[in-house]
């Protein structure tokens, strides 16, 4: 098969044509750059919607009522009212495991001559069992006698501490904040830190992230819009929380779609799919381009077995066999579109890194991406090459020898 | 005789252009005996190339037969022609049909890459077949570094790389000076002192007095075929 020989031939060929070459790479490196930067971005954005809503527990999910059904008026007792929650937890002893009106404020407030903003988020007992990524680096969680006790204690992210008191350690300090137009000091129990989230970063919120109990939270009369709950992870989140809207419904005489479930998992389950789509129909534009390049690779092969066809007869005329020609010509075309398949990889990952970087995400990129692409690139420029190596290898000695 | 290498029996070439037919060669009988040193003259266009095409199984007869070491070369099939053109033959052209951006050496070894030798046995050997006709210091250059006389030697070396029996050569001094002529000559005499069957095609009578066989073609006919001298008396 002379393959080594015919290997150090092809690359002698494509040097002595270095620009030609590159050109009929081109359409290839585009082709799988883009299918590397965009299944890479692709899964690397999926990575970061699966790292953000791990950190919130795969568990998690909110019941709130349904705006859109609302519309024509809604009454109070439609709310959602602490015996409601209670008819829940009593309803569904094992499945959930935590639920608390979601409710949240933010306020100014001022330490000194030192200001900031708060953003509140009201929260149960054992919240930091669930929403796993809370560190406790000072003092300790709102704990179930802060919340029982309806008490104003608040836990601060360590960045707040740093910027409002100068100090980590801000346990026992007193933070003044308007919750419902009322002033109330809050003391601080706990410093905690999470790991930077996408959000974050994504809509530089400037308030400060803390919690503190839910009842603070709560205007008079207790009822609520929403309620955050964790549920039991072993079962099937969509139909759990299809069975906590039709009880709630059930409870409250409506119709079940008075109420809506955003359960964390299939609202991950939808934005993958979404990237998903996207990743598709942009690889197929993508396939596309690798087409269109390979259709390139067969033009300049042509040109190329034309522009040789005297050299096709010199070989001939030495001995070299229908055979040989066509391995020559199809591994040449094989070994440009390869090349072009490496360049168009590390292209395509720069390209995913320099723009993930801007988003300050890490880039995932999957090997089987790569062989999957240098793969296919080479199957490209085989099926592309190889009507003009056969062309070459049929080319009769004798008229190939006289083509001047 | 025994000893015979080529024989031709009202062997024809029709060349179909389409519209018109050309027939190159009308009814050629010849027979050609191992160890002859045969010049092959005529006018232009009268059939020389085609018969030397036909003999180095680069073309194929339309009628008649041609066996090569008393095989049909009709009974052939395209892979082992390339086989024989590889090991039996060496052909040189007028225009050396070197492989250019190809060096000396590389150009040597083809044949013996076409004939599946391996890397190291081909260098060596195409080193020597370089330093026998006197070019051992020109192995990396390329082709159009060289000289005609140099080129038509690397050529030359070139053809001889399997140790083929048969040695064609149309027109090898064609392109060439008188004294190149004459190196080039000297070494086909040599060749054939060795024992090789060398047949050229050339329009120049002192040429042809190196061979011991003069063959005239004149319109697809050999019209004279005389022997001058005795075999291997070159
Ligand atoms: N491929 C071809 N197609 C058509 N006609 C051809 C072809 N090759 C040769 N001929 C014709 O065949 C005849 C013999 O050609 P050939 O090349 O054998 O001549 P020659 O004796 O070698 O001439 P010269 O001395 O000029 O090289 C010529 O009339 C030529 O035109
Ligand atoms: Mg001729």
């Amino acid at each position: 098969m002379l393959v080594f020989e015919n290997i150090l031939l092809a690359l002698t060929a494509i040097k002595s044509n270095k620009m030609r070459s590159f050109l009929t790479m081109l359409g290839i490196i585009i082709g799988i750059s883009s299918v590397i930067a965009i299944t890479s971005i692709g899964d690397s954005a999926k990575g970061v919607v699966g790292k953000e809503f791990e950190a919130y527990g795969m568990n998690n999910m909110y019941m709130y009522l349904n705006w859109e059904m609302t519309q024509d008026g809604i009454e109070y007792s439609d709310l959602i009212m602490p015996e409601d929650i209670e008819a829940l937890q009593t309803r569904f002893p094992e499945d959930i495991k935590y639920i608390v009106p979601y409710v949240s404020a933010e306020s100014e407030t001022k330490v000194g001559r030192l200001e900031g903003k708060l953003s509140m988020y009201g929260v149960g007992t054992n919240y930091a069992k669930f929403k796993k990524n809370i560190t406790i680096l000072h003092g300790r969680m709102i704990n179930k006698s802060d919340v029982e006790g309806n008490k104003d204690r608040i836990v601060i992210e360590k960045k707040a501490a740093l910027n409002l008191f100068n100090k980590e350690n801000a346990v026992g300090e007193t933070l003044g904040v308007v919750i419902n137009n009322e002033m109330k000091d809050l003391i601080v129990v706990g410093v905690f830190v999470v790991p930077p989230s996408l959000f974050d970063t994504m809509f530089m919120s400037e308030a400060y992230s803390t919690y503190v109990p839910y009842p603070i939270l709560q205007t008079g009369d207790k009822s609520n819009w929403a309620v955050e709950l964790y549920t039991n992870e072993e079962k099937d989140q969509e139909l759990l929380g299809n069975e906590f809207k039709s009880y709630l419904s059930r409870i409250k005489d409506k119709d079940p779609n008075f109420y809506v479930i955003e359960a964390a998992e299939s609202q991950m389950a939808t934005i993958n799919n979404i990237l998903g789509t996207l990743s598709i129909a942009i690889g197929a534009i993508a396939a596309i381009s690798l087409v269109v390049g390979g259709i390139g690779i067969m033009n300049i092969m042509l040109v190329s077995v034309t522009e040789r066809t005297r050299e096709i007869g010199i070989r001939k005329s030495l001995g070299a066999r229908t055979k040989d020609i066509l391995m020559q010509f199809l591994i040449e075309s094989v070994i440009i579109s390869a090349i072009g398949g490496v360049i168009g990889t590390i292209l395509g990952i720069t390209i995913a890194s320099v723009g993930m970087s801007f988003a300050k995400i890490d880039v995932i990129v999957d090997p089987k991406v790569i062989i999957l692409a240098v793969g296919f690139s080479a199957v490209v420029g085989m099926f592309f090459g190889l009507y003009p190596a056969r062309k070459a290898a049929k080319l009769d000695p004798i008229e190939a020898l006289r083509y001047e | 005789m025994t000893d015979e290498i080529i024989r031709m029996e009202t062997l024809t070439k029709i060349y179909d252009t389409g519209e018109i037919q050309v027939e190159a060669l009308k009814g050629i009988d010849l027979t050609i005996h191992k160890g002859e040193f045969i010049a092959i003259m005529g006018a232009s266009g009268s059939g020389k190339s085609t018969l030397m095409n036909i003999i180095g199984c680069l073309d194929r007869p339309t009628e008649g037969h041609y066996y090569l070491e008393n095989i049909d070369v009709k009974e052939k099939s395209d892979n082992e022609l390339s086989a024989v053109r590889n090991k039996q033959i060496g052909f040189i052209f007028q225009s050396f049909n070197l492989i250019s951006r190809t060096s000396a050496l590389k150009n040597v070894e083809l044949p013996m890459v076409y004939g599946r030798i391996g890397a190291e046995e081909r260098k060596e050997r195409a080193l020597e077949l370089l330093k026998n006709v006197g070019l051992e210091d020109r192995a990396q250059h390329m082709p159009n570094e060289l000289s005609g006389g140099q080129k038509q030697r690397v050529a030359i070396a070139r053809a001889l790389a399997n140790k083929p029996h048969i040695i064609l050569a149309d027109e090898p001094t064609g392109n060439l000076d008188s004294q190149s002529s004459v190196e080039i000559m000297e070494i086909f005499c040599r060749l054939n002192r060795e024992g090789n069957t060398v047949i050229i095609v050339t329009h120049e009578r002192d040429i042809a007095e190196f061979t011991n066989r003069i063959i005239t073609f004149r319109d697809g006919h050999i019209i004279k075929d005389e022997v001058t001298k005795e075999a291997g008396a070159c």
